[in-house]
């Protein structure tokens, strides 16, 4: 395999650096724009206007107190380097993003991805799997998101969630149990924590796995962030789990982006009391989602095909199974404990004679009854 | 010639100061011993007489000797009353004899009849009651003075001898006399002994943040705890770490308890105070008698009493014999537990955390959620088995957890290299500080701890926020708890706020609370401050 080279040019990078400071994540005309005309083009666009003064004063200063390359060298000064499309490390999972229809107002190819830690993006998100769920989560959730975690890094499937309470950090940690690849989706700056709780967490991610961030180094957590930054969840994984989620969770918005990008949605059911599992019961009944249970089901559903199957559960086979119907009923007519005629058996049984005794024969061979002296019993009752 | 002594009658945990008086008359030459004596007492006339003997005073052989142990209608027993005996015949047949030093002076102890002084059990309540009766001095066995020495106000004589008891009254020289033997032997074999519940920590515990948050608020509020779960899911391991999280005793409580164990004769030669709560672990096969207390001759605080102001854990729980579940009732629902037997109504303090613990099915194979798990019980058994758990019992436990095996992944999990296991000294720390909250609150009540405030005064004085009370009382009216449910939800409810150091328990402590009684999974936001789910920056 030959060495990939990025054949993005120094001044789309740093143009895209620019736009990523002045652009609020996820905001459809601008990831439109710089998906289809590039960053070089919009930015001189925009910083055209601004002279022109066709931009608010307050986009115009944006734009004019831009300072790119600075920026980049602050970002590496944190350990954050900037990915764009066409970077090696750039993952073509987002490219789905050009046609997934929007959501909330936010949509579209991120202009750039700020990543925080020693994987490759591209190579990280190869096999990934999106697990979230409710910040609002119980034990029970945060167990069997920790186990789905686990299972999926045994495989060497990469978690993607963010990093919030709850069932975001019980997924992150099941994967990092088994030294798992994981990569942490941010709101905020990938440079920042938040929530701050979470900074050994999020940091140790940083250590070992990556943490991602489509808004700017520095960047506070706002609501709307948190939306856009769903759609990158969604993005960067062949599918998402939603442990547990009520009926108003953000982890519903992530499945709705999934599905909009016409990957897998797989819910995880809980007891119908439980309000934090609503929101998923609702996913499973009314938007399709696929039911799992476990990490191998959800590696059945988003494996290439035919790597993951699962056996078909299924009660192992006894005796009875083998039997013909007549050759049951003449069996449910054999008593237990007292030995009968083969006579009283068909009267029983309510079938002719012969057949009863043709019958008897074949399941005496099965092991099934016992002939002594002329007399018929069941062997041993069935447990 | 009449002289009085005093020494102390216990009644369960109860005493009474005993007048010991003696005349010396003409008449028939005799020993009369009268006031309901029992026969260690009535046998106190030949070890009295042969203890004076050997100590070389005069027994008054030739006169008629009337011993009264008054109150007389109270029922006597023990050999405690030998010091007093002997003292007061001494102190009558002797017209020198100062008898004003006999007044305020209790005197407690078996004689030998070499005239030596022997242990007994139950110093400490004995001084306590003749301390509060107003007695100001006590002469006990020597070995047992410490203990004595801990009821302020009282001037203690550890003495080894009646020679020495006779001297320190008339002022004479105190003679020597050899060592007294201390009451109980020491252990010959230490294995599950306190040393070893004192290394166990907190922080031994992966994971399990459910169970670890139950733990702490049980122990903040003194609430009865449940733990099922499979073999080796870590029941036991928890359960003995309980002890753990509570703080010391105060004072009157430390007090209490040293009390209780005096009487027991479980304390040590030179017993300080204990101050560490206790932790008790008496097992399924143990005799009724061990568990709630009485016995044969003397009655003596059982297993609950002894766990006292702290933890009484019964493990197996359902394999505990019925009458003996049965009876756990008072303790559990009233702190104390009282034994009748023959002439004697005894009371003993039996304020303990209850903490049971047991399998899910007799093989404790059985799993509700596993589909492949092994037992061997079949479905009939179970229900038998878990019927012992339910009922009268049931609905006294305040917190029921499902303690499930952590597998490996899960363990990994919930120990990553950042992670900082919480110490059991950490969660103490929020449990005493929780504990102050309540008994500020509690402040000029009988009670100290949630777990025994009583109902109607809860409602009335510390109800829950409006919205809250409005759902316990829904829950109540759908037929969801009991009444005596809804007021043990309430009380942890409390712990639950003290912990958090709220003024007043609302609607997200009691969903906490209801989860808490009903075993169902804990929302992880409402379980504050665990690794497992909030990583603590840096470290205190």
């Amino acid at each position: 395999m030959s060495e990939r080279t990025s054949t993005v040019t120094e001044t789309e990078r740093l143009a895209r650096a620019a736009l990523s400071r002045i652009a609020e994540p996820g905001h459809p005309t601008l990831t439109d724009a710089v998906h289809q005309l590039g960053g070089a083009t919009v930015l001189g666009d925009l910083q055209r206007q601004a002279a022109d003064r066709a931009l608010g004063e307050d986009l115009a200063d944006r734009i004019a107190t831009a300072d790119p390359l600075k920026e980049l060298e602050r970002a590496a000064s944190k350990g954050v380097r900037f990915v764009v499309p066409g970077d090696t490390e750039w993952p073509s999972a987002l490219d789905g993003l050009v046609t997934a229809p929007h959501l909330h107002e936010r949509g579209g190819v991120p202009i750039g991805l700020w990543c925080r830690g020693p994987l490759q993006l591209d190579e990280a998100v190869e096999h990934a799997v999106a697990v979230v769920g409710s910040r609002s989560a119980t034990t029970y959730g945060g167990a069997v998101a920790g186990d789905i975690a686990a299972v999926l890094a045994r495989e060497s499937w990469t978690v993607v969630s963010g990093a919030a309470f709850g069932i975001d950090q019980s997924a992150h940690r099941g994967a990092l149990g088994q030294r798992g690849p994981t990569v942490a989706v941010l709101a905020c700056g990938a440079d920042r924590a938040y929530p701050t709780a979470h900074r050994s967490l999020i940091d140790y991610i940083a250590g070992v796995g990556l943490v991602v961030s489509e808004a700017a180094p520095g960047c506070a957590p706002t609501r709307i962030r948190f939306l856009a930054r769903n759609r990158l969840i969604a993005g960067l994984s062949r599918g998402t789990v939603v442990v547990e989620a009520a009926v108003r969770s953000g982890a519903l918005n992530t499945a709705s982006w999934t599905a909009g990008l016409g990957r897998p949605v797989m819910g995880v059911p809980g007891p119908v009391t439980s309000a934090p599992s609503a929101g998923v019961h609702q996913l499973i009944r009314a938007r399709d989602a696929l039911l799992v249970t476990s990490g191998e089901e959800v590696l059945e559903a988003v494996g290439p095909m035919g790597l993951f199957l699962l056996p078909e559960p299924r009660e192992p086979e006894r005796p009875r199974d083998r039997l013909d119907p007549v050759q049951r009923q003449v069996l449910d007519a054999v008593p237990l404990h007292q030995a009968v005629e083969s006579r009283s058996i068909a009267r029983t049984a309510g079938i002719a004679h012969a057949r009863t005794r043709e019958a008897l024969v074949v399941l005496h061979r099965a092991g099934l009854v016992v002939h002594a002296l002329g007399l018929w019993r069941q062997l041993e009752p069935e447990t | 010639m009449v002289a009085t002594t005093h020494t102390v009658s216990l009644q369960g945990a109860v005493g009474h100061v005993v007048d010991v008086q003696v005349d010396l008359s003409d008449g028939l030459i005799t020993t009369a011993l009268v006031g309901r004596a029992d026969t260690s007492i009535i046998e106190a006339r030949d070890r009295c007489r042969a203890a004076v003997t050997n100590s070389r005073f005069r027994w008054p052989t030739t006169r008629r000797i009337t011993i009264l142990l008054s109150p007389a209608d109270l029922p006597k027993r023990g050999p405690h009353f030998d010091l007093a005996i002997a003292v007061a015949v001494l102190a009558a047949s002797d017209k020198q004899f100062p008898l004003d030093s006999l007044a305020g002076s209790a005197m407690i102890g078996e004689l030998t009849l070499d005239g030596r002084v022997r242990c007994v059990p139950g110093v400490l309540p004995m001084t306590m009651a003749a301390a509060a009766r107003g007695i100001t001095r006590v002469y006990v066995p020597e070995p047992q003075a410490a203990e004595a020495a801990m009821v302020r106000g009282v001037s203690v004589f550890g003495i080894r001898s009646l020679g020495q008891v006779m001297a320190l009254l008339t002022g004479d020289e105190v003679p020597e006399a050899p060592e007294v033997e201390p009451i109980s032997g020491s252990p010959l074999l230490t294995w599950r002994g306190e040393e070893r519940l004192e290394d166990l920590d907190m922080s031994d515990v992966i994971g399990m943040p459910d169970a670890r948050y139950a733990l702490e608020v049980a122990a903040a509020g003194g609430h009865h705890l449940m733990l099922t779960g499979p073999k080796g899911s870590g029941k036991t391991t928890l359960a003995e770490r309980i002890v753990g999280l509570l703080p010391d005793l105060d004072d009157d409580e430390s007090l209490e308890l040293t009390a209780v164990h005096s009487l027991s004769g479980s304390l040590q030669a030179g017993a300080t105070r204990l101050v560490r709560p206790p932790f008790r672990a008496p097992h399924h096969s143990a005799s009724r008698t061990g568990i709630l207390g009485g016995g044969t001759g003397r009655v003596r605080p059982g297993e609950v009493s002894k766990a006292h102001l702290g933890v009484l854990f019964l493990d197996e729980f359902p394999l505990f014999p019925a009458d003996v579940v049965e009876a756990l009732r008072e303790p559990l629902e009233a702190g104390e537990i009282s034994i009748s037997r023959g002439e004697e109504d005894a009371t003993y303090p039996a304020r303990a955390m209850f903490v049971f613990a047991c399998n899910p099915c007799r093989c404790g194979e059985y799993h509700p959620y596993s589909p492949d798990h092994q037992c061997s019980c079949g479905e009939v058994k179970r229900r038998e088995y878990r019927q012992k758990i339910s009922g009268p019992i049931a609905d006294r436990i305040d917190i029921t957890r499902f303690v499930e095996p952590l597998t490996e992944q899960q363990a990994k999990a919930q120990d990553l290299p950042f992670d900082q296991r919480e110490t059991s000294a950490l969660i103490r720390a929020r449990v005493t500080a929780a504990r102050r909250r309540q008994r500020a609150r509690y402040e000029g009540q009988p009670w100290r701890l949630n777990v025994h405030v009583p109902g109607p005064a809860l409602r009335e004085r510390w109800p829950l926020t409006d919205p809250a009370m409005d759902r316990l009382d829904a829950e109540v009216h759908a037929g969801r708890l009991t009444r005596r449910g809804a007021v043990r939800v309430h009380r942890v409810a409390w712990s639950v706020a003290d912990l958090a150091g709220l003024q007043r328990p609302g609607r997200e402590e009691l969903d906490v609370a209801l989860r808490l009684r009903r075993a169902t999974p804990l929302l992880l936001q409402s379980i504050p401050a665990h690794p497992a789910l909030s990583v603590v920056e840096g470290s205190a």
